[in-house]
């Protein structure tokens, strides 16, 4: 019925125990040595119970393997004021959560709070391990504990037994002061439970060890809550808790953010993915501890072994460039300002930047390149001229020999080496330093020498620990202005790409468009090699609706021409025996006419693509035949008749006949007027930033600093694939801006859908518009309504009403009689201020906005452009950037500013 | 003219006709199925399934039953920055004694109906000495990468950053060697994984298979061949590739009658005989396909109320399961065409909003189907019973958002969940574990 005590079986854990309550005695105070002294003999009691049966039960006394857990190491004693002020030794009771507490503050002394942790003892729900350790903690902390901040109760417990917080449960201690160093085995077992509920790494549960004891008990929930397991500082691996206190090199690895440190077994399980490089788990997203900048992406002997080459590489990559682990520009101060981060950049991607760079303060001589912690004679020489807010100070170095360089009043040590290099510096001269050691004196135009040009300075700079300018220094010229040049690193571009997503008819061009205002090679001579292929395949597609067009006017023609020999048989026999055969002026000869009917074939069956990219050597000279063949001449003059031709047809089948030959290159008009970007026609996506435009017509954008460095990103999806329950725009919850194009031609325009309905084109436009705006993706999402083929619009409004749509029924422009009078209704009057398609464009824009108000509640964006025209692709996507700006402003600046809120929106009326 | 208005008239008349025809074919399926021979009164399939569950138990079936702590993640993969949309997985060369335990699995053939349905029994093992062999998985996400993971260091081994971020699929090669991914891009891109980074440390393409007329929703290697492809697309086809040459072999549906209507989503290729796929549709049926015979599906599976995100082979290659936007899976004979059981939760918050089933697999024995919800919820039913065993989703360490792939090692001791939460956690069971 006895537990079986088994302490002396192990006595080398035993005597380890001993020698930290011996050290916790001797860290006392005498008084408390004394205590503890009592106790000393009693160290000795942790034997066998061998006596007679006795009627209660005993205490019992679980052997704990040190080495498997994690201690407190010793700290220091503090020189706390508690300490001195009270002359006696005080002894806090103990209490697990108290104990939490105090190990806390002790332990973390970085990155968290720089002060001792405010600690609510009690609040502090530490995880098991710790409380474990605490137990440990508690042998040597005891010395320490007056200073403790969580030391609320003070002296008034002075010399008070230290008890348990369960007062029922029996007590093994060593010493009065020590606290409960064995618990009971009942606590013993909850702690074993608690850990394993805790790791959930059941690999790691069965591999380690199990101490003795164990049995299954009970389970406390309050000691799940898995906090920082680095509750105290130890020796041993904070996961395991092996290889307490001696590690070889190459044994351990340790978290860059919180400094605990893991063996090799456990490393990977601690540490994860590594998706920050070594941090633990729960330390992901915090900064790296500034004294391990430094080992930032060198791997370590632990990894190299865990890990293959491929793997450690990745890993120490993310870590040099996951955010989270750059320096934070808000806490590098420069000439008393915190930097941005885009100085920031400034600064560490010059030709020379400043070694080592840490939170902290610095000052930074812009003329010289001079750079040094503040209040310190210059440390190094970085590239000077760099673009940072701020002025240097007069004290920045905090010197007192009344000499200035650049405004710096310099330390002794750079007066010394002015001398050295036999500068003049009786009567406290002020001087300017240029960046390639040139000086003169304040006021002065002489250059006086030049300070690097005696060897004995170089010589001597070291001695007196100041800097000398850097070779890279001088080699500015080209490579610094490369340097200067390169991309943004990965990080910072992810931050600031602004997404712009553009659907609906015309967004293609547009994006061609953008390509060629924004890059210097738009398109690869893959693309155009693509581009070619299909415009080259389209012309046939042309061809075939051109065929086609002219087997129907054939009929006609020949219907008619019999109704008039019908009519008038007499005439008859008038006409040419060309006439007799049924020929027509549309009528092919048999040659051609077997091509076209090829062609006609391949249309129907809907392969011609399949078929004549690759065939259009071989067919060119038969299409440079049909092309010229008056026939389809003919029936060209009359394609206004024909309803499926497409607009861009005419541009294209202008140019057939060159077109159609292998060695056609392509112009970027074509490239405009091409149908699509890819062949594919999926997705594209074309990635441009805003340069610095001195001549910027508009005027009124000034140049923002910030603008140099968002990207935008304007995204093309096809309008073919989407429809209401579309899963892929889920992709698409990052955009900044949906801007959805809509052919302002197509007011009049119709197509057939599979049901074989006839649609209005600007119906289905609508329905189109309907369903991404309601698409639960979208749901916040701001809407730029862009109307393309302005232009278009422009030539047909006079001759097709814009009421032959039925939305737009109640389209009842008001003409100012000049206009009316006016032999061209597009050219501009003088006192309206607006031509019949700007007034149609308007209104058509007023019907999607109440539409996008009665569909969401918000505000629509409107503008119109024509596509084929730089300068209006440019005004547009200007106007998209203004209104992801303004966005991002808005909560700044309040709903109290509403003239400008209406700003945006009136911008139609201004085009 | 004329001509065509009365065309349009038969064709109206002959779809008609086809509706109805097709109606009663499925109710003279229903019939079929009710193997009692009793008339088939409408909602069959409830029925039917629910005596499916009272006949095996009545066998001696007992459901599996697996508390909380049976199913552990013991790894998270992290360092993706977006949400990982694909993921494939792939455990290759387990050791051998790790193998053979999982197969020593009692066989089990119940009679149920006409229908022998073959149970594995699940062996729930755990191992903790997992050797670092070549257990690799490959996931995509919207950062426009594609990562393969080492699931046992949980490492990766390769980041490959893509040229088209909006990537929709992945797939591992059966050799390990090469993965491939599709997406907006409308083209599948095969990557080497022994191909040397170039200057920048990207991973260069390979082979880009170009044709498809929409995005690339789902890619899957042919098991025993390595050079053979099969994509579905959003153009409503699916297609095979050679991957070596880049040709497009053959394409099934599109002009074709018998093609799919709407964007296909998912395909799954049978794992006893990979002539035969099937492919799930935003038309909400399944069809069936035979990779000699590109013209015409070989049978199409109706039964769902929404789009069909996922389907998967069962392991013995006779049916198939379905994961659905209508929140529910379903299980169909291959042969027959029958629906075998339907698995769909009570919506027992008040959800306003159906979560639906975003990816389902089967364990290696077929008794468990894995799937996972827009809810972040992720089932694992008897496929016997249609019972709940698991929500993986309440469990500690589980996903915060969506999940939107799952797949399970090919040795079955492993699950993999990837999540809208951009994280990837591997789950694996650990049986011997019990708690009071």
């Amino acid at each position: 019925g006895f537990p079986p005590p088994c302490l002396s079986r192990n006595p080398s854990f035993l005597g380890r125990v001993i020698l930290l309550a011996a050290a916790a005695a001797t860290l006392s105070s005498p008084a408390m040595a004394a205590a503890a002294g009592d106790g000393a003999g009693d160290f000795s009691f942790a034997a066998e119970y061998d006596g007679p049966p006795l009627p209660y039960s005993l205490p019992r006394a679980i052997p704990l393997d040190l080495s498997h857990i994690p201690l407190a190491s010793l700290s220091s004693p503090p020189a706390s004021p508690s300490a001195s002020s009270s002359p006696l030794p005080v002894v806090r009771p103990l209490t697990p959560s108290s104990l939490c507490s105090t190990v806390h503050s002790h332990a973390h002394p970085v990155p968290r709070s720089a002060a001792p942790a405010p600690a609510g003892g009690a609040a502090v729900v530490d995880s098991p391990t710790s409380v474990i350790e605490n137990h440990h903690a508690a042998a040597h902390h005891s010395a320490e504990l007056p200073s403790s901040p969580s030391d609320v109760e003070g002296p008034d417990e002075a010399g008070r037994p230290a008890l348990p917080p369960k007062p029922h449960q029996p007590v093994v201690t060593f010493a009065e002061t020590s606290g409960s160093l064995l618990q009971t085995s009942d606590d013993e077992d909850e702690f074993e439970e608690e850990e394993d509920d805790d790791d959930d790494d059941a690999a790691a549960r069965a591999a380690r060890p199990r101490a003795a004891g164990q049995t299954s008990g009970s389970f406390s929930p309050a000691h799940i809550e898995s906090g920082s397991r680095r509750g105290a500082k130890s020796r041993g691996c904070y996961k395991c808790g092996k290889g307490g206190g001696f590690w070889s090199r190459g044994d351990k690895e340790s978290c860059l953010a919180c400094g605990a440190r893991y063996c090799s077994g456990c490393v990977l399980r601690a540490m994860g993915s590594m998706p920050e490089g070594r941090k633990c788990l729960e330390c992901i997203g915090r900064p790296v501890a500034e004294s391990r900048r430094d080992v930032l992406g060198q791997g370590s002997r632990v990894l190299r072994r865990l890990l293959s080459a491929a793997e450690l590489e990745l890993v120490m990559k993310s870590e040099r460039e996951c955010p989270a682990n750059q320096l934070r520009a808000d806490d590098v101060y420069v000439n008393g300002l915190s930097l941005l981060s885009e100085e920031l950049v400034i600064l560490q991607g010059c030709p020379c930047p400043p070694p080592r760079l840490r939170p902290g303060f610095y000052w930074y001589d812009k003329v010289s390149g001079f750079w040094g912690k503040e209040g310190h004679k210059p440390h190094c020489i970085i590239s000077p001229n760099l673009n940072i807010k701020g002025f240097l100070h007069q004290k920045a170095s905090n010197g007192n020999t009344g000499i200035l360089i650049n405004g710096r009043e310099i330390t002794k040590s750079e007066l010394q080496m002015l001398k050295l290099a036999g500068v003049q510096c009786a009567g406290k001269p002020h001087f300017w330093v240029n960046a390639d050691g040139t000086y003169q004196e304040e006021g002065q135009k002489t250059v006086k020498g030049k300070i690097w040009d005696k060897p004995i300075v170089k010589l001597l700079s070291p001695v007196l620990s100041l800097p000398t300018p850097n070779k890279a220094a001088n080699q500015c010229g080209e490579e610094a202005v490369h340097m200067v040049n390169r991309a943004v690193p990965d990080y910072l571009e992810q931050r600031t790409v602004h997404k712009l997503l553009i659907v609906g008819s015309g967004a293609s061009t547009i994006l061609k468009q953008v390509k060629y205002l924004f890059m210097d090679k738009p398109f690869t001579v893959d693309e155009r090699e693509d581009l070619k292929l299909i415009i080259q395949s389209n012309i046939y597609n042309y061809l075939g609706i051109l065929l086609e067009g002219r087997e129907r006017f054939e009929e006609e023609a020949s219907n008619d021409r019999r109704k008039i020999s019908q009519c008038d048989p007499s005439s008859s026999g008038r006409d040419e025996s060309g006439f007799c055969d049924g020929t027509t002026q549309y009528s092919l000869i048999p040659r051609l006419k077997a091509f076209s009917e090829w062609i006609l074939k391949a249309m129907a069956l809907g392969n011609l693509e399949d078929i004549f990219p690759a065939a259009s050597r071989e067919y060119a000279p038969l299409v440079e035949e049909l092309w010229k063949d008056p026939a389809i001449q003919a029936t060209y003059k009359r394609r206004n008749e024909l309803p499926f031709l497409p607009p861009a047809a005419n541009y294209f089948l202008e140019k057939a006949v060159d077109i159609s030959r292998p060695e056609y290159e392509l112009s970027d008009m074509d490239i405009l007027y091409a149908d699509g970007i890819t062949s594919s026609d999926g997705l594209a996506s074309t990635e441009f930033s805003f340069p610095q435009m001195p001549f910027d017509a508009q005027g009124v954008d000034e140049y923002d600093p910030q603008d140099a460095l968002i990207r935008h990103q304007l995204i093309r999806i096809n309008n073919r694939g989407l429809h209401e329950n579309c899963k892929w725009l889920q992709m698409f919850d990052d955009v900044r801006l949906v801007i959805f194009c809509v052919a302002a031609s197509d007011y009049d325009e119709y197509y057939e859908d599979a049901n074989g309905t006839i649609v209005n084109k600007m119906i289905e436009s609508r329905q189109l518009f309907e369903s991404i705006v309601l698409h639960p993706t979208f749901e916040q999402m701001d809407f730029l309504l862009v109307f393309t083929k302005f232009d278009l619009l422009d030539q047909k409004i006079d001759k097709s009403p814009l009421t032959s749509c039925d939305w737009f029924d109640d389209f009842t422009p008001l003409l100012s009689r000049n206009l009316m009078n006016g032999s061209s209704r597009s050219t501009r009057s003088s006192h309206s201020g607006a031509t019949l398609s700007q007034m149609a464009v308007h209104y058509m824009g007023v019907k999607f906005k109440r539409l996008f108000r009665s569909l969401t509640e918000r505000k629509l964006y409107v503008s119109h452009v024509n596509a084929l025209d730089e300068a209006s692709v440019l005004s547009v996507i200007r106007y998209g950037r203004e209104i992801v700006k303004w966005e991002e402003e808005k909560p700044v600046f309040g709903a109290s500013e509403t003239t400008y809120s209406e700003e945006p929106s009136s911008y139609l009326a201004d085009v | 003219m004329a001509s065509v208005a009365e065309l349009k008239e038969k064709h109206a008349a002959a779809t008609a006709s086809v509706n109805s025809l097709r109606e009663r074919l499925r109710q003279k399926r229903e019939r079929l199925l009710d193997t009692d021979g009793e008339a088939s009164p409408p909602p069959p399939s409830a029925r039917e399934l629910k005596r499916v569950a009272r006949y095996s138990k009545t066998q001696g079936r007992a459901a599996v039953s697996f508390n909380s702590t049976d199913l552990v993640c013991c790894r998270t993969l992290q360092g993706h920055s977006g949400k990982v949309g694909a993921d494939e997985l792939t455990l290759i060369s387990l050791p051998q004694f790790w193998r053979s335990i999982l197969r020593t699995g009692d066989r089990q053939v119940i009679s149920m109906g006409r229908l022998p349905f073959q149970v594995l029994s699940w062996l729930v093992v755990y191992s903790l000495d997992w050797t670092p062999e070549k257990n690799w998985i490959v996931s995509a996400s919207q950062d426009g990468r594609l990562i393969v993971w080492n699931a046992l260091t949980s490492q990766k081994t390769h980041a490959i950053k893509l040229h088209c971020p909006w990537v929709m699929t992945c797939a591992f090669a059966p050799n390990g060697q090469s993965v491939a991914c599709g997406g907006l891009d409308s083209a599948c891109s095969i990557f080497n994984l022994n191909s040397q980074p170039d200057r920048d440390g990207n991973m260069p393409v390979s082979r880009i298979l170009t044709g498809h007329k929409g995005y690339v929703s789902s890619c899957q290697y042919v098991p025993d061949q390595e050079t053979r492809l099969i994509t579905s697309s959003g153009d409503q086809t699916c297609a095979l590739w050679d991957v070596t040459t880049g040709q497009r072999i053959s394409i099934f549906g599109g002009e074709f009658p018998s093609g799919h209507t709407a964007d296909v989503l998912s395909v799954s290729i049978n794992s006893s005989n990979s002539n035969m796929f099937v492919s799930g549709s935003c038309d909400a049926t399944v069809r069936l396909w035979d990779i000699r015979i590109a013209s015409r599906a070989v049978r199409t599976y109706h039964g769902h109320e929404g789009d069909i995100n996922s389907v998967k082979f069962f392991p013995d290659g006779q049916r198939f399961g379905t994961g659905s936007d209508d929140g529910t899976c379903r299980l169909f004979d291959m042969r027959t065409g029958h629906q075998l059981q339907v698995y769909s939760r009570e919506q027992d918050r008040n959800d306003t909003e159906l979560s639906t089933v975003t990816s389902i697999a089967f364990s290696i024995s077929g008794r468990l189907l894995f799937a996972g919800y827009s809810n972040g919820d992720c089932y694992v039913w008897d496929t016997l019973l249609a019972e709940v065993v698991l929500n993986l989703g309440n469990l500690q360490n589980s996903h915060d958002g969506r999940i939107s792939c799952l797949g399970l090692s090919s040795d079955g001791s492993a699950l993999c969940t990837g999540s809208w939460d951009k994280n990837l956690k591997i789950w694996a069971f650990s049986g011997h574990r019990k708690i009071v």
